[in-house]
């Protein structure tokens, strides 16, 4: 749920359980005060008809109201002196409207100008509760949704414009990139939480960026002071190998260490290779022909793949002519087509084909089954082959990564890798 | 033959001294900018392999102090850094060579021994052995003075390994030597025997006073029958 949403729902919550309170006192309330105003009138109007009563013969007993508001009962003394005068709700009956209404009803007693006493009853007009309970709830109705409405204007244009540097930031966030290490702008804004906020984030990211560029400079080091030791290691053993005393058996184990030299320090330059190009020291681009570096590459292979009885198809369909890093391109294409030789199987294919602003290659394997994404991490060997340093398509990814380059993997038969210009 | 090994990493420096002296160089040594120039300057020398990476300074300085000079010395410069950058200046300032770190002591030896032939006169320039002459410029192999037909592979690895005559050379050294770094990760130089084999068949027809022999495990070797 957002923000914005979370907030109206709240208020709109709020705001109802408030109003249906408010409701409920202010009803009960302007009930008491009509009945009071109502009392008030009940009085008044016993003071008239007591006026008009001192006329004896207009005094008519009934025992129910019929035109007028009152009815008259004969009460003996001491009954009428202990009537003091009640007012209370009651229902009647009107023949005229033929339905039962609710009144006020007051209760009185009285002595005649000829000295009986009588008890007398009045009813007020109409109280019609329903009616008023509907009045109140539509009004109240009303403003329930005016305040809805100003809630929802107030989410829109002032809390969006509060939360605008909040927003600003999360968006920094969804698109940040470690490697990039772009940091957030700064807020527009004099609130003081958003101002830490953004501080805070702002220090996440470069002690981050600071440890990651480090690691990446320490990958660089290592890898470097690593080669000369190795250099050291393979020569002395070139050297010794060269003793006239040692056996067949010892020069073939020298042969094997000088192999495992050989591996560590080709893992070692690739290693050194991934630093320089993620640390982008590849900086300088031109105007790449693929279709010259694939000859030329293809070519430079000819003698293995020959020996592996592995046929290589170039189709140039278009020239593909792109602005990178020539020795990166070199580098990508080397890989890809190493990849494909390597990975192969004795009289298997590879297809190469060119085109306006992309190029696949194709080639045939051991293993005919499709290979999970995890094939361009570093280190995703294929457990058969021991002499991979599963650096090599990490490498190519590095590449394309920093060329403005696309790399897709799919599978037909074939383990197809295409690159190409991101759309 | 006067060699001179500017490096700074003292274990690297006593390796190719006893390897060069091997093979029959007087090798002289300076492991700092300083005492390299102090050598440059008051000697000269067939072929020098300057370090670019010297805790007093930078090898390129001193290979221009050796143009400066107007010496005739060859400098090969051997890097740990395997930058295009630092290839493309020193060839710029005059550097016949480029080497990185790894590399095989017979790689190193082919590189001098090129060096330093280029450097004679041009009717001094064959390489021979035995009954075996090669003219590297003419891409040109005699057996008693008869030539014998080689296609380029054939060629190179012939040239690379009569260089290092006598010595093991790695077939992984063969393979970067003649095909280049990109063959080096694969551990599968068994199409290089197949080259060798017609190598050998070829030298064996024609009669030549040299062999190639099968290393087991490590890789071949030149030697004289």
């Amino acid at each position: 749920m957002k923000l914005i949403n979370h907030t109206l729902t709240l208020l709109s919550a709020i705001s109802f359980v408030l109003i249906s309170l408010w409701a409920i006192l202010f009803y009960s309330q302007i009930l008491k005060q009509v009945k009071t105003t109502i009392d008030e009138g009940l009085s008044d109007y016993k003071i008239v008809v007591l006026d008009k009563l001192k006329d004896d013969s207009l005094i008519v007993e009934q025992s129910t109201f019929k035109d007028n508001n009152y009815l008259i009962k004969r009460v003996d003394e001491a009954f009428a002196l202990q009537i003091r005068d009640i007012y209370k709700d009651t229902l009647v009956y009107s023949n005229l409207k033929n339905k039962t209404y609710q009144t006020r009803l007051l209760t009185t007693a009285f002595v005649a100008s000829n000295g009986k006493y009588y008890k007398m009853k009045l009813i007020s007009h109409e109280i019609n509760k329903p009616k008023l309970i509907k009045k109140i709830a539509t009004l109240l109705f009303w403003l329930y949704l005016l305040l809805f409405a100003s809630t929802i204007l107030v989410n829109n244009f002032v809390l969006k414009k509060t939360w605008g540097p909040f927003y600003q930031l999360l968006h920094y966030l969804n698109k940040f990139r470690l490697d990039k290490g772009a940091v957030p702008d700064n807020p527009k804004t004099n609130i003081q939480e958003f101002l830490m906020l953004n501080d805070s984030v702002k220090n996440l990211v470069k002690t981050n960026v600071d440890i990651f560029n480090n690691q990446k400079q320490f990958i660089e080091n290592v890898s470097h002071e690593l080669q000369t030791p190795l250099a050291i290691g393979i020569n002395k053993l070139e050297l010794f190998v060269g003793d006239e005393d040692l056996s067949k058996g010892q020069i073939q184990k020298i042969g094997a260490i000088i192999d495992t030299f050989r591996r560590l320090s080709g893992l070692n330059k690739s290693l050194l290779l991934f630093s320089k190009i993620e640390n982008r020291q590849y900086i300088s681009k031109e105007q790449i022909y693929f279709d010259d570096i694939f000859r030329k590459i293809i070519h430079d292979f000819s003698d293995y793949t020959e020996y592996q009885d592995i046929k290589i198809e170039y189709q140039k369909e278009d020239s593909l002519v792109f602005k990178m890093n020539k020795d990166l391109a070199v580098i990508l294409v080397m890989n890809l087509v190493k990849n494909a030789i390597f990975h192969n199987r004795r009289g298997g294919e590879v297809l190469v084909r060119l085109f306006s602003s992309s190029f696949t290659v194709e080639n045939t394997s051991v293993e005919s089954v499709e290979l999970d994404d995890k094939l361009f991490e570093r280190f995703a060997k294929n457990s058969t082959d021991k002499n991979s340093t599963g650096l090599g398509l990490a490498i190519v990814r590095a590449i394309v990564d920093v060329s403005g380059l696309e790399l897709l993997y799919s599978f037909n038969g074939k383990h197809v890798f295409e690159v190409s210009e991101k759309r | 033959m006067k060699i001179l090994v500017i490096e700074d990493e003292p274990e690297m420096k006593e390796l190719i001294r006893k390897f060069l002296q091997d093979e029959g160089y007087i090798v002289e040594e300076a492991g700092t900018f300083s005492s390299g120039l102090d050598k440059i300057v008051s000697y000269d020398y067939d072929c020098i392999l300057l370090d670019i990476m010297l805790p007093d300074g930078n090898g390129l300085a001193l290979l221009q102090e050796v143009k400066s000079l107007q010496k005739a010395d060859s400098v090969i410069i051997i890097s740990a850094k395997d930058s295009l950058d630092d290839k493309l200046k020193g060839f710029d300032l005059g550097a016949d060579d480029y080497l990185t770190k790894p590399f095989h002591l017979t790689e190193l030896n082919a590189r001098i021994k090129s060096v330093i032939r280029r450097r004679m006169p041009a009717d001094n320039r064959l390489l021979e052995l035995e009954n075996v002459k090669i003219s590297i410029e003419e891409r040109e192999a005699l057996v008693n003075d008869k030539p014998i037909t080689l296609n380029r592979k054939e060629f190179d690895i012939l040239v690379f390994l009569m260089m290092n005559k006598n010595r093991i050379t790695s077939k992984s050294a063969i393979a970067e030597n003649i095909w280049g770094d990109y063959i080096d990760q694969s551990d599968d130089f068994d199409f290089i025997y197949s080259q060798i084999k017609n190598l050998r068949k070829k030298l064996r027809n024609s009669s030549a006073m040299i062999d190639i022999e099968v290393v087991y495990g490590m890789g071949y070797k030149l030697i004289e029958k």
